[in-house]
């Protein structure tokens, strides 16, 4: 991993479109800026990491779960489908 | 047509009918084709298995049944993925997760857009949202149906 420091204020640009800024700190916390296309998207990377984790564990049901479960599922009213 | 050989038995399937997702699932992104599943009753559940990984599939569900306030809808970048239009129709679906005590629960923190008119599909994650990964299904009364059961 690059490692660079940084004072308030500084930047780091990465390829030709990815602005980051140090805005300013406070304590153990350090506000970023981000200036980037809104292509590029931008996630906590804790936030990320948990839906990642989500996903897996999600593939793990087995056939027989799907049976017993479609039971436990009370729906308000029967809609249609999508 | 091609076979896949998974924990559902083997599977006939059209590559050409195939749900796509351009981004994959988050985790998951190298998996691009995903074979949708007959439904085999009424119930609220339907799974899509991949057709490139035997062991990977996804159960989901439509979110707004539990959830009716849950709104979600593409924005241009994820329009633009799902080749989709402003007036083109985009359901928001939810990975559900079946935890080792047979616990549910759906993920709104990260649903998944779906655009049926050109089968299409992307997982997004709600930045800033209060939403979490592992929503319980609301308790409901039961259903005079299952009650009868």
């Amino acid at each position: 991993m690059l490692v660079l420091t940084r004072k308030s204020g500084e930047g780091i640009l990465i390829g030709d479109d990815i602005k980051i800024t140090v805005v300013g700190m406070r304590g153990n916390s350090i506000r970023i800026g981000i200036d980037a296309p809104r292509s590029q998207k931008v996630h906590r990377l804790e936030v990320y990491e948990r839906i990642q984790e989500q996903n897996r564990e999600a593939v793990r049901w087995e056939p027989a779960d799907f049976e017993n479960l479609e039971s436990l599922f009370n729906t308000p009213a029967q809609q249609e489908q999508p | 047509m091609k076979t896949i050989n998974c924990r559902f038995g083997e599977i006939d399937f059209d590559p050409a009918n195939t749900l796509k997702t351009p981004r994959g699932f988050i985790g998951f992104e190298d998996l691009r084709d995903f074979i949708v599943m007959p439904k085999r009753n009424e119930g609220p559940l339907f799974w899509i298995q991949s057709a490139d990984d035997p062991a990977i599939a996804f159960l989901l569900t439509d979110p707004t049944q539990f959830f009716p306030e849950y709104q979600v809808g593409p924005d241009k970048e994820e329009s633009a993925l799902l080749d989709i239009g402003p007036n083109d129709s985009c359901f928001v679906l939810s990975v559900v997760t079946v935890h080792p005590d047979q616990t549910i629960t759906l993920n709104l923190a990260a649903p998944v857009l779906f655009a049926p008119e050109t089968n299409n599909a992307v997982q997004v994650i709600l930045e800033g949202a209060t939403y979490q990964t592992r929503t319980p299904l609301p308790t409901t009364a039961p259903t005079a149906a299952a009650a009868a059961k």
